[in-house]
């Protein structure tokens, strides 16, 4: 466990550690400075790009569990003609790389005059994300009692009254489950930023750091710090989910 | 309080047989109806058409009058109890139990008085901060009562809310629950399988088999006067003895040919039954405490082995084998026994060990006539 851990944790620790050089330190190989830190944010706008982040993120996962909830609820408790059928497909969807649709959904999306802010890609990763959460939502309604759903509903809630009061709330290890995922993934995720938000001043972070590897002289100690700040919320967010997440991931496998 | 009819209500699911099949039931307002049968008799379909959680395929069904046949389950004003109780894992006892009526619109502080109120009756109220996972399964099971009083509705409906408990606690349990209905004389519709309950908690007994109800009545009558074989087998622990036998008709009486045993029948039997012809196969039930342990000496017996002794304290349970190879059979093929075993109930201090040969008989006048091809008793015309 130990050498796993210190295999895993190593690129942190040379990436902190080469952020706090200067590119002169880095070159000869000792010190100890902030300036890579501090020209930074003066050469990429870090604050900007990582708010571009967070809204992307979040509206992105918002979308996938607004449709997920009750794409799954519905797939898990209700009877409706072919809804194997329908299930089927769109988990199948979860097969489908991103590369391979990419120009497809590029064509779509700029016919739809949303490649310039933030909506396209919120488009996009929503789309990317739905299959996986909607599975995910199936499986674990399924380990939920039909009978709460029907006491529920007894007690005078509708259908969507019994998700959102009675099944949202035990759903909480799933839907954690498909934020900390689909988090980890929009976060990190380079190719749909850069193609689909166009407009400069709302490029997410993980664009920037690009941008930053791409000039013609390359400050590692500057990149090392920028992927540092771009890994940090990622792992704050795993963090403060991963009680949820084995949870999340199991359960229904045991039925 | 409402009176609740099934008229000729069926569902069908898919393309297979009726689940349930023309029911035809009436409960009365503050009655303990009690829908028993086999697992698969539609019992529980039944229950689920009047909470409104199963569409009707045909029938009408009305809850105090008012045809609910298409009324959401939600308007129908009934409160269920589900076998695994079904709480609100996320919710305090104490919201579990007025989450209807917050759900109802009801204030704050008239939640609170009628959740006092529940809790007082089911004895909760030292619970009402723990969430469900923290009790115990008797425990659970009050809540679940309490969600369903709290909302002082039309109809409780029950679908074997006792089956998660242990033998005692169902005792226990089983009172309880009669002893709030009848507090609050709402009717109630209580489904089991368990015959017991059946017999101790129901004002009347429904009992299902295939979807069909066979017999409606009290649960003595249903008892003493099964409408059908199966009835007749189902209801009572253990289980009528049901013998086939041949019919032998004189001139002045008739007998059936059990063993060695001619059963004449009693004179008002002859006179209330429809009596099937001489030489027609019967089937003969006899519950275990009307076979009766006769003298060596006796004529008119069945010789018969004791195969195995159970003994409950309170009585003994005594499994006998006949020795009279041609039981049923006197009158040539076809009359074989449906049973080559009798059970008999005997006293706790019962002298009889296993081996021992004892001639038995039975009790003409306690004993049952089922038609051996329909199964509907010969009883009355």
């Amino acid at each position: 466990m130990l050498a796993i851990a210190a295999v895993m944790l190593y690129p942190f620790w040379v990436m902190i550690v080469t952020s706090l050089k200067s590119e002169q330190q880095f070159l000869s190989g000792g010190g100890f400075s902030w300036l890579s830190w501090h020209d930074l944010t003066s050469v990429i706008p870090v604050g900007q790009e990582i708010l571009s982040s967070t809204i992307v993120c979040s509206a992105s996962i918002l979308v996938i569990l607004v449709v997920g909830l009750p794409a799954g609820f519905a797939f898990s408790k209700l009877r409706f003609r072919a809804s194997t059928a329908v299930f089927l497909i769109m988990v199948s969807a979860m097969m489908v790389p991103l590369q391979a649709i990419l120009m497809p959904e590029f064509v779509n999306v700029t016919r739809l005059h949303l490649t310039g802010g933030y909506a396209g890609a919120i488009l996009v990763y929503a789309a990317l994300g739905t299959p996986f959460s909607v599975f995910l939502f199936t499986t674990y309604f399924r380990g939920v009692p039909d009978e709460l759903i029907e006491a529920g509903i007894v007690d005078g809630l509708g259908y969507f009254g019994a998700l959102w009061r009675l099944i949202v709330p035990i759903a909480i290890p799933a839907i954690a489950t498909v934020t900390v995922l689909q988090f980890i993934q929009i976060w990190d995720d380079l190719l749909v930023g850069l193609l689909f938000i166009q407009n400069t001043n709302e490029r997410p972070i993980t664009v920037g750091l690009a941008v930053l590897a791409a000039g013609r002289t390359t400050s590692i100690p500057e990149l090392m710090a920028g992927s540092l700040i771009s890994a940090v919320p990622a792992m704050v967010v795993y963090l403060i989910f991963q009680r949820y997440l084995v949870k999340g991931l199991t359960m229904g496998i045991d039925r | 309080m409402a009176e609740i009819d099934f008229d000729g209500v069926t569902k069908v699911f898919g393309a297979g047989p009726p689940a349930v099949d023309g029911l035809t039931l009436h409960v009365n307002e503050g009655e303990f109806m009690v829908l028993v049968g086999p697992s698969g008799c539609g019992k529980t379909t039944a229950l689920r058409m009047l909470a409104g959680l199963e569409e009707i395929s045909s029938g009408t069904l009305r809850i105090g009058g008012v045809v609910v046949n298409n009324t959401l389950p939600k308007d129908r004003d009934v409160a269920m109890v589900f076998q695994n109780y079904a709480l609100y894992p996320n919710m305090s006892v104490e919201r579990n139990i007025g989450f209807a009526l917050k759900i109802r619109g009801d204030s704050k502080s008239e939640i609170k008085r009628k959740v006092d109120e529940a809790a007082a009756i089911l004895h909760l109220e030292d619970y009402l901060e723990r969430r469900p996972k923290a009790l115990s399964g008797g425990q659970r099971q009050r809540v679940a009562m309490g969600r369903a009083i709290v909302r002082n509705p039309r109809a409780f409906l029950m679908d074997e809310p006792l089956s998660n408990l242990d033998a005692k606690l169902r005792v226990e349990m089983r009172l309880e629950i009669a002893r709030i209905q009848r507090l609050l004389g709402v009717a109630t519709v209580y489904v089991t399988h368990d015959q017991v309950e059946a017999m101790t908690m129901g004002d009347r007994v429904a009992v299902m088999r295939d979807g069909k109800l066979q017999q409606v009545d009290t649960p003595q009558d249903l008892y003493d006067r099964p409408a059908n074989e199966f009835v007749a087998g189902f209801m009572g622990s253990p289980p009528m003895n049901l013998i086939r036998c041949r019919v032998r008709a004189g001139e002045d009486r008739v007998e059936v040919v059990f063993g060695d045993q001619v059963v004449e029948l009693p004179w008002n039997y002859t006179t209330s039954h429809a009596l099937p012809p001489s030489g027609v196969d019967v089937v003969v039930g006899v519950r275990p405490e009307d076979v009766i342990v006769a003298d060596a000496s006796s004529t008119n017996t069945i010789k018969a082995r004791v195969e195995r002794r159970e003994a409950l304290g309170s009585e003994i349970l005594v499994h006998l084998s006949h020795l009279d190879v041609t039981v049923g059979a006197e009158a040539g093929a076809g009359g074989d026994a449906r049973v080559s075993t009798l059970v008999a109930k005997m006293g706790p201090r019962s002298n009889v060990s296993v081996g021992d040969v004892l001639s038995v008989q039975i009790s003409p006048e306690h004993a049952h006539f089922f038609d051996a091809v329909t199964g509907a008793t010969l009883k009355e015309k």
